[in-house]
């Protein structure tokens, strides 16, 4: 939508717009000794059938003349340009040609010392483009030609250039699954880690002391509050979180405080009547 | 110095050492012995399995042998503070101070080690 208001107001304005024509243009090749080697008139309806082609010597040699076509007066245009366009690589060159007042333009492409304009050239053609522009005239822009030129160096790789390529795909290494010992070796280790169990076991039942005041209403809390802690810490590797336990853990630090203060208490007062 | 008899004399001393603990230590330091004995043995027994099998659930090796080391610590330090032999050094200490601590110690080392066992 927004393309087709664009033209139709390019359309409109090009209606009012004054045109400019270009007079007597002609392009001249000539070599070394200055010898012309082809001359041709440029048209502005057709491009040239015959591509230019320039030795690392030759000249090209572009004149013309800009013209209001109504008064047939010469003019300087605003912007003139001759662009130069590889199509393969996309690179381009825009070469601003100076006007006389009167309108009379001349360029001169030596190839002895090329342009810094002239892109980078391999075997293809370069498209060679006029663009002429003024205030209050249609703008001008022709294709005048296909130019050959010596093939240049190569251009320059962009410093970045090596960034703006896609990475080699990242693939995730993985260490081997763990391998698990044998059962029987499992077992045989199961066996041994249980057996100072039944060691403890039979040493506590030939040493064991009297357990006189284990359920004392002195002590018994405090032993309870101690189960209650153990029992949730193991509750923590089962279930909890941190927060939960540490909560827990606060309100039963503060029993176990006081528990463990009488208890203990009650049990060193025995112990000094003892003594 | 009266001289001794044979049958002291055959007596090696490992022999008398095992007997001299047995008749004079009190029953409760036995039972903390045995306890300090399993300890020992059990984190032997792990720390063997991760040395001479598999260290696979590391975490859960850790866990083990830090417990049975950090407890055997805590158990053996109850242990001297609350042997009668050793009242002269911790004086300031009572035995039922020794528990408090000892529990205090065991409760930290349990979450440190549920903590770890994954």
């Amino acid at each position: 939508m927004h393309v087709f208001v664009a033209s139709l107001l390019l359309l409109v304005a090009s209606v009012h717009a004054k045109i400019l024509t270009l007079q007597s243009p002609r392009f001249v090749v000539l070599d070394s000794q200055g010898q012309q080697s082809r001359s041709e008139p440029i048209s502005l309806t057709q491009k040239s059938r015959n591509p230019v082609f320039l030795n690392a010597t030759d000249t090209l040699k572009v004149t013309f003349q800009v013209v209001d076509k109504e008064s047939g007066e010469g003019t300087q245009p605003h912007q003139t340009f001759l662009r130069f366009y590889d199509a393969t690589t996309d690179e381009e060159g825009i070469q601003p040609i100076r006007v006389t007042q009167g309108g009379k333009a001349k360029l001169e492409l030596n190839m002895a010392r090329p342009p810094l304009s002239l892109p980078p050239t391999g075997d293809v053609p370069l498209q060679v483009m006029l663009y002429i522009g003024q205030p209050n005239f249609s703008p001008i822009a022709v294709e005048l030609f296909d130019l050959h030129v010596p093939h240049s160096q190569p251009p320059p790789a962009h410093p970045d250039e090596a960034s703006f390529h896609l990475l080699p795909e990242i693939h995730h290494i993985f260490r081997p699954d763990q391998k698990l010992p044998y059962k029987l070796v499992s077992a045989v280790f199961s066996g041994l880690v249980i057996a100072p169990w039944f060691l403890l076991v039979g040493l506590w039942s030939q040493v064991s002391p009297r357990l006189t005041h284990l359920f004392s209403p002195n002590v018994l809390p405090f032993i309870l509050s101690l189960g209650a802690y153990e029992f949730l810490v193991f509750y923590y590797w089962v279930d909890l979180k941190l927060g939960q336990v540490l909560l827990c853990g606060g309100v039963l630090a503060i029993i176990n405080l006081f528990t463990g203060k009488h208890a203990l208490s009650s049990i060193a007062k025995r112990r000094l009547n003892k003594d | 110095m009266p001289p001794k008899s044979a049958q002291e004399k055959a007596r090696s001393p490992v022999e008398s050492l095992w007997k001299a603990y047995n008749e004079d230590t009190p029953d409760r330091l036995k039972f903390v012995d045995s306890f300090l004995l399993f300890l020992m043995l059990s984190g032997i027994i792990q720390f063997m399995y991760c040395v001479l099998v598999i260290n696979y659930p590391f975490n859960a090796f850790l866990a083990g042998f830090a417990s049975t080391v950090g407890q055997f610590v805590l158990t053996a330090s109850l242990r001297s503070q609350v042997n009668p032999v050793n009242q002269g050094e911790f004086k300031d200490v009572s035995p039922e101070r020794a528990f408090a601590d000892f529990a205090l110690g065991s409760i930290v080392l349990h979450f440190f080690v549920y903590n770890f066992l994954g």
